[in-house]
């Protein structure tokens, strides 16, 4: 035998004409190695285990599971993993002892060893005082080890977990990592298991296998996966997104004024070394090319971002896993209609698997490790970096963007600057941002009058606002209508 | 396989015993009818020999037959959506056992409540046989015919795999059935194109047989032919079934 708990190969599973499931997926899983398959909603995942666990068939490629030809001798497969299905299969009206004797049953054990078994299997998982009560009276988080202790009854080398903290609260999911974390350690099982939060990956697995559309975008430690994403984000809403807006985020490209982008519905996120460098020119550039700019916020890069590069969809977006139906997952052969298609994830571009891998000067950067959730993140983060003391006076902004937040804020002595000259455009817009935001009205006028503004800024930079009320060219711009932000001021 | 469908089987009949109070309310259904028509159809129905009670006391055991197991799919539906389904199913464990466990599972507990529905015909004055040989021939046509329905009805589950059209097919079909059949009317009182359509309807085949075996004087002939005639019937069922659920799996 290999050293290879589960070795699979261009596994491709059809569910319609058109529609993979899982398209060609290769993945290799070491004997005492804890892999965590992370992806959004339809990307494969629970299709991925459930072939895996025997119950999907699949129509191309190769499975080996603990060293078997999964489609040759699927009993033994059996006998050597166990399996923890998106929903517990527990019986509500029995108690968790008769549970996990009926489970043992069906692994043709006998009697006395599925006994001794579940005393062992009850105190590791701490439900000795409730084993005999039903599984009814249990709570979400004891259903979820006695479904996990259910699994292991017949001591198996392999254990799927498919979303194993879905639905629990934090406490009962950290509590069940160090359950987890604990069998892969003390008693050396494979684990595979799939989930959508990115710090349960983090923590749980030795490496994280990123998929999407059915096939693994990219695998590595997740220590590797942090270093290979990095740098600073900036996300640029549009109202609308068209052939211009697409061809803006081109031309940065081409221009090497960001290293990447990625679209997410009107959302434009850029990736670059410094945001601090690459506001300016990025916002030069959509005056060139005529852009409204809804908002703009410059952030580290969350969570979000990683999971966006390699899945092409928000983590934001992804929430609970949704399955096929039942008798789709079920079948062999091609039945059934998947309905990928109408899947946002499909729509995205994105190909950036390589891309990532280019950029290599972000590496200190511990971005990755701060967050709480996954989802909390990107909406703290953009809110961190870009907020300012607009000591706006006598800071020469542009030239301090080494550092990352301070620089926003400091911004402008406006007057001594020329930068609005010398690009010729637009960069005003800036100072509109020391909110996170800038409004597309803003921009707008920016296109138009350029060196008016300046002019106008110069005279009146003592006081910024002072600035912005006087300048007659604001007046009937649609920007200081409609934001949240300093909106009373501006008006003046 | 059989060890599987043991184990299976004690598993249902565990959560089954833990709603007593459920299984009860099955029986309320056929009780009515057994005293309903009793009292409504005895008084015109002219049934030969003996009297309507006992005419009609085999034809309420079919009924409560046909409508305990014939629901049976709506629960493996469930089970399917539950999990439970996919946690045999990673075990080793004969897939032919999960489909017979449940039909086995219904089955019995239709047997449970025919054995209930013969207590109160007999407290009614019904003269049915007591005789225990002839009784568990009885049953085992009950027996079967509870496989046969339970079979079908978990093959339309898995076939139609969805609740609500499950639900229609029972409907549609466990009502036009009694009706089809000589459980409550002897034949002769039935137009042609109705006995044509109970020739071919297992139910009246079980009732025959039922009434045959239960009823003296006892008619062997009858009832060894009825009897086979059922027995087909729940072996094409069940491997129906069966095939319906393997088909799905691989």
């Amino acid at each position: 035998m290999t050293n290879h708990a589960i070795r699979v190969s261009n596994l491709t599973k059809i569910f319609a004409p058109n529609s993979k499931a899982v398209n060609d997926l290769s993945l290799d899983v070491k004997e005492g190695e804890v892999m965590a398959l992370l992806g959004p909603n339809g990307a494969g995942k629970s299709t991925t285990i459930r072939i895996l666990s025997t119950l999907s068939g699949f129509d191309e490629g190769e499975v080996y599971v603990g060293g078997i030809d999964i489609d040759r001798d699927p009993e033994t497969v059996r006998q050597t993993i166990g399996v923890v299905a998106q929903q517990t299969g527990v019986e509500y009206f029995m108690t968790g002892r008769e549970n996990m004797m009926v489970q043992g049953r069906l692994y043709k054990m006998k009697k006395a060893d599925i006994l001794e078994r579940i005393n062992e299997l009850a105190h590791y998982f701490e439900l000795e005082k409730s084993i005999d009560r039903l599984v009814t009276t249990y709570s979400g988080g004891m259903r979820r080890k006695l479904d996990i202790a259910t699994a292991l009854i017949h001591q198996p080398k392999i254990l799927y977990l498919d979303e194993p903290t879905l639905g629990l609260d934090i406490h009962s999911r950290k509590l069940l990592w160090k359950y987890i974390d604990e069998l892969n350690k003390k008693f050396g099982l494979t684990i595979l298991l799939t989930t959508h939060y990115l710090e349960e990956a983090d923590s749980l697995a030795h490496r994280v296998a990123i998929i999407n559309e059915g096939a693994i975008q990219i695998i590595g430690t997740s220590e590797e996966l942090k270093n290979g994403i990095h740098g600073d984000s900036i996300v640029i809403s549009f109202d609308d997104v068209t052939d211009k807006e697409k061809a803006f985020a081109e031309s940065l490209k081409q221009g090497q004024v960001i290293s990447d982008f990625l679209w997410d519905g009107n959302n434009l996120h850029l990736y670059v070394d410094s945001g601090a460098h690459s506001v300016p020119p990025i916002m030069e550039q959509a005056a060139r090319d005529d852009i409204h700019v809804k908002t703009l916020s410059l952030a580290r890069p969350t969570l979000d971002d990683v999971f966006l590069k390699y899945t092409g969809t928000s983590m934001l977006d992804s929430g609970e896993e949704e399955t096929e139906e039942w008798w789709t997952q079920w079948a062999g052969k091609g039945g059934g209609k998947g309905n990928w298609k109408g899947n946002k994830w499909v729509n995205s571009d994105g190909t950036p698997k390589g891309e990532w891998e280019d950029t290599d000067d972000w590496q200190g950067n511990d971005w990755v490790n701060a967050d709480g959730t996954a989802k909390e993140t990107p909406e703290d983060s953009p809110a961190q970096a870009t907020e300012s003391d607009p000591d706006w006076k006598g800071n020469e902004w542009v030239d301090k963007e080494g550092q990352q937040k301070g620089d926003w804020g400091d911004a402008a002595d406006w007057k001594g600057n020329d930068w609005v000259d010398t690009e010729g455009k637009p960069k005003q817009d800036w100072k509109g941002t020391e909110q996170q935001t800038l409004s597309d009205g803003e921009d707008s006028s920016v296109e138009k009058e350029p060196s008016q503004q300046a002019t106008e800024e110069q005279d009146k930079d003592g006081k910024q606002q002072g600035d912005w009320e006087k300048d007659s060219n604001w007046a009937g711009n649609e920007w200081v209508n409609p934001d949240g932000t300093p909106k009373g001021d501006w008006k003046k | 396989m059989l060890s599987d469908t043991w184990h299976l089987f004690n598993k249902y009949m565990t959560i089954t015993m833990r709603m007593p109070l459920w299984s009860l309310f099955t029986l309320i259904q056929p009780l009515l009818w057994l005293i309903i028509f009793a009292q409504l159809f005895g008084s015109f129905v002219q049934t030969g020999d003996g009297n309507y009670m006992d005419f009609m006391v085999p034809g309420i055991l079919i009924m409560t037959v046909l409508f305990g197991s014939s629901w049976s799919g709506v629960s493996l539906l469930r089970e399917i959506s539950a999990g439970s389904v996919d946690k045999m199913l990673v075990a080793p464990v004969s897939r032919v056992a999960i489909v017979l466990s449940r039909v086995m599972h219904s089955a019995v507990q239709v047997i449970a409540q025919t054995i209930i529905i013969l207590i109160v015909a007999w407290s009614m004055g019904s003269t049915i046989t007591m005789n225990p040989f002839y009784l568990a021939l009885g049953l085992s046509v009950v027996f079967l015919l509870g496989i046969g329905f339970a079979a079908l009805s978990n093959g339309f589950a898995i076939t139609l795999q969805r609740e609500e059209p499950l639900v229609m097919i029972g409907n549609l079909m466990t009502l036009p059935l009694m009706f089809f059949s000589s459980a409550f009317v002897p034949k002769e009182f039935m137009p042609t194109w109705i006995q044509y359509a109970s020739t071919i309807n297992p139910i009246s085949y079980a009732v025959e047989a039922v009434r045959a075996i239960m009823t003296t004087p006892q008619d062997f002939t009858l009832f060894a032919r009825d009897f086979a005639i059922i027995l087909v019937f729940a072996i094409v069922t069940l491997s129906w079934a069966v095939s319906a659920f393997k088909a799905l799996r691989d």
